[in-house]
């Protein structure tokens, strides 16, 4: 009986406390319910972090466009400007606007407005969620620009610049109307640009809607209007995929690969994947012994089994290499992976002479795949005489140890801003590259330094990407760090879409539409 | 009362100077340069140039002790300085965000405290008998379980399989259910199990025997008599709890994706973006300070015996 009563009671108290929490809260209808027709995607981070942003939003919402867009494979394509030439000594470019193009807010585009475009970035360095925006990183050594007439503008630089159209890609070169910011180059509202979509409504932190641009100079978008949700928890954002409260993820570590493995046995699932900018490896404390014998670097590197890590630990989304340079850019030279441990052992023997060295491995203890990455690096490097202890750690802490050289290898990860390639061969494998002191790599290579300087001064492309090659092939072999692999963008949708394309950076948002 | 009050505000105090130093030092003794990791997102690393400039604009090549007095200036004045990440006024982050994570602490307190209590004084009048051993077994298990793991679980079951209640966002009631639940189970936990032994302990006073004896009915016997003094120990865990569910919704609302004080908390211990660690340090400090002296003023009300034993404030 006395039981009876107080399940009565659990059962009033649930009662009050729905009673009372339901009080003072009320339904929002439009989180309820997905429009009809809202296509409704979800990303790691807000993508429209706003007015105190440099891009107020990322590229990947096709509101503004660049001057020069990056093709799918990395390669620099025509976007607001229609075509370009470089002049004979590569010092000089002349950029053709594309005609007839209006921002959102009816203004026209042309020369004046990529002039005040460039005028805003000259002002000062601006910080952003995505690359800062500075003058001298997207247009290294500019003398002057200016108008040459309505649709044609030229900029001149003290040194030659044949590459200088990767440097300008996407971020590079984004356009706003001269009237969306105010006298020191802030936002004054909504980002206005070109593009095929509008920014409709902005909600910090929370979502972004965009809709489709109508007066749109290319092909029109094919849906009306998308909402883009920000759920920072990968699990969460696989459940709501899963849940139907979203039709497909997007932007940068959307889903795991584990995630999306599972996701792959739904058949109400789909995914969309793409060569990813970023390229893992292992950095080797080459500032003391016994990893300052390059011997001992190559040993480590043959020694690894990759392919079994990607597809064990990357259920096959990531491609091995040796190469430092990532594979998103068309610089990249294709170098077969060299791996036998017969010869590891050989190399390891000749530097170790039969002795056994035990060093610290760190790791980012957030990342729990760099775990068991490490788990399986272990053994192969046990077999060549290297004892490694694992140690986790928070990644400021690790850069730190890593810089002051107290560290045998350590796990890291490199993201390609552009498909210039330099400024990543120059970071590495320059004497003076701050990554090689950074992470304490104690590499210096004569013959690097020699063609660094020469293609600085190399105006024609195609000798620029031979000096490029040469430096490749010098990287693989002389390891200032051992890559592991290039990873890749995957992102999942539901089969209601189509077209869901992903892309070196991003979706291709315009071309998604519905399946029925 | 009014000495007790002068006191407790003299101690608030002395607590947020010090929470203010520890918060300011603990920013500054960390790893990692927060020009550069301010500059550096998704695998994209700065130059030593671009550092250098954004070290000289966030007023970090300036001696610690004047950013720390430059900080404490400003926040009198009501400015917590700009977000490191995002460049946005740190006050009008936490003004935006503040809600989400009150809101949220609200239905958890209100959790925590309606079933809390309520299965405690069942387990209470009920002792070792059958009621009695499953609300503690019940308890013990939800004390033990994660509240990211309980969070996971609940989107899971209720989102993935059952799509009853939406995994994430902020719209209302619905979309509150599982982050108040997961945040406030182990709390609810704790409060059951202090509030039953303290049932427990009235049961062996004289006055319970006597008004026992004297036959009245079980609601007065329990309601009125026993629960005003059994409370005591269960409001000052209350107050501390405030406190614990304004710190751990950081995890809960990372997971449930609402954009509150907490889930950008942990995105900036990561960035370093120490005027908003700072402020948020601070801030819950100062609630978490507030609260447990609001329950401290609110115990000597309800039980004025109180003032008999700390008969210094009276």
């Amino acid at each position: 009986m006395k039981i009876k009563k107080s399940m009565k009671l659990v059962l009033l108290m649930l009662i009050m406390t729905l009673g009372l929490t339901a009080c003072g809260t009320k339904e929002t209808p439009k989180e309820e319910a997905v429009e009809e027709k809202q296509v409704v995607l979800a990303g790691r981070r807000h993508l429209a972090p706003g007015e105190e942003d440099a891009y107020y939003c990322s590229s990947i919402l096709y509101v503004w466009e660049p001057l020069v867009r990056q093709g799918e494979n990395g390669e620099p394509e025509p976007a607001l400007a229609e075509s370009w030439e470089m002049s004979k000594d590569g010092k000089e470019w002349t950029f053709n606007l594309r005609k007839n193009v209006k921002f959102h807010d009816g203004e026209d585009f042309n020369a004046d407005s990529v002039i005040a475009n460039l005028d805003r970035m000259k002002k000062e360095v601006r910080q952003s969620s995505y690359y800062p925006m500075d003058i001298d990183s997207h247009y290294p050594d500019l003398k002057a620009y200016e108008k040459i007439d309505d649709n044609t503008i030229k900029l001149v630089f003290n040194e030659a610049k044949p590459t200088q159209l990767y440097r300008m890609v996407n971020f590079g070169s984004a356009i706003y109307s001269p009237k969306n910011f105010n006298e020191e180059g802030n936002f004054n509202g909504f980002a206005i640009g070109t593009g095929p979509f509008k920014i409709k409504e902005n909600v910090k932190d929370d979502f972004v809607v965009i809709e489709k641009n109508e007066d749109y100079w290319g092909e029109k978008a094919k849906v009306e209007e998308i909402k883009i949700k920000n759920i920072p928890d990968v699990d969460t954002r696989y459940a709501a995929l899963k849940a139907g409260e979203i039709h497909g993820t997007l932007d940068l570590d959307s889903l795991t690969p584990a995630l999306a493995e599972e996701l792959k046995k739904d058949d109400k699932f789909d995914l969309a994947t793409a060569k990813s900018t970023i390229v893992k490896f292992l950095v080797l404390n080459g500032s003391k012994a016994p990893f300052d014998d390059v011997r001992l670097k190559q040993a480590v590197s043959m020694a690894l089994d990759r392919q079994d890590i990607v597809d064990t630990v990357y259920f096959g989304y990531a491609e091995p290499t040796t190469n430092l340079l990532n594979y998103s850019t068309p610089f990249y030279k294709e170098i077969k992976v060299n791996e036998n441990m017969e010869e590891a052992k050989k190399l390891a023997n000749e530097v170790l002479k039969g002795e056994r060295v035990s060093v610290d491995y760190y790791i980012s203890g957030a990342d729990v795949t760099q775990k068991t990455e490490a788990e399986m690096i272990a053994p192969l490097l046990a077999e060549i005489g290297i004892d490694v202890n694992i140690k986790p750690m928070e990644v400021s802490a690790m850069r730190e140890e890593m810089k002051a050289g107290n560290y045998g290898i350590g796990r890291e990860r490199q993201g390609l801003s552009n498909g210039e390639p330099s400024t990543i061969f120059g970071r590495f494998m320059l004497t003076s590259g701050d990554h090689n002191q950074n992470y304490s790599l104690g590499y210096s290579n004569e013959k690097v330094n020699e063609l660094m300087e020469k293609a600085s001064k190399e105006s024609d492309v195609k000798k620029l990407g031979e000096i490029y090659d040469e430096i490749q092939l010098i990287s693989t072999e002389t390891l200032p760090v051992i890559p592991l692999f290039n990873d890749m963008n995957i992102m999942g949708h539901t089969k209601d879409l189509k077209n869901y394309k992903a892309q070196i950076y991003g979706l291709d948002l315009p071309n998604i539409e519905w399946a029925k | 009362m009014k000495e007790y009050i002068i006191e407790k505000v003299k101690s608030i105090f002395i607590v947020l100077v010090g929470i203010s130093l520890l918060s300011f030092l603990l920013g500054v003794v960390s790893p990692g340069d927060p020009a550069e990791l301010s500059l550096s997102k998704y695998g994209y690393s700065p130059t030593p140039q671009e550092i250098e400039a954004r070290r000289v604009e966030m007023g970090l090549d300036k001696p610690i002790h004047i950013q720390y007095i430059n900080w404490v200036k400003n926040i009198l004045k009501g400015d917590f300085g700009k977000s490191f990440s995002t460049k946005e006024n740190v006050t009008d982050m936490i003004i935006r965000k503040a809600p989400v994570t009150f809101k949220l602490a609200m239905y958890s307190i209100v959790i925590t405290s309606v079933f809390g209590i309520s299965l405690g004084v069942i387990a209470g009048i009920n002792k070792n008998k059958p009621i009695d051993n499953l609300i503690k077994l019940i308890t013990n298990i939800l004390f033990s379980l994660p509240t990211f793991w309980l969070a996971l679980l609940f989107i899971l079951i209720f989102s993935e399989k059952l799509g009853i209640l939406p995994t994430s966002g902020d719209g209302g009631f619905k979309y509150m259910i599982m982050p108040a639940v997961s945040l406030s189970l182990i709390t609810m936990s704790t409060t059951a199990m202090v509030m039953r032994s303290s049932m427990i302990q009235e049961f062996g006073k004289q006055y319970y025997t006597f008004a026992k004896a004297k036959g009245i009915s079980k609601y007065d016997l329990y309601i009125k008599n026993v629960l005003p003094n059994a409370i005591l120990p269960v409001l000052t865990i209350l107050g501390n709890f405030f406190g614990s569910i304004l710190g751990g919704s950081a995890v809960v609302e990372t997971i449930f994706a609402l954009s509150g004080i907490g889930s950008y908390a942990v995105e900036s211990v990561f960035s370093k973006d120490f005027p908003y660690l700072q402020a948020y340090v601070l801030l819950t400090g100062l609630a978490f300070v507030l609260v447990t002296s609001l329950v401290d003023i609110l115990i000597i009300i309800i039980n004025p015996k109180i003032r008999l034993k700390g008969d210094i404030y009276e």
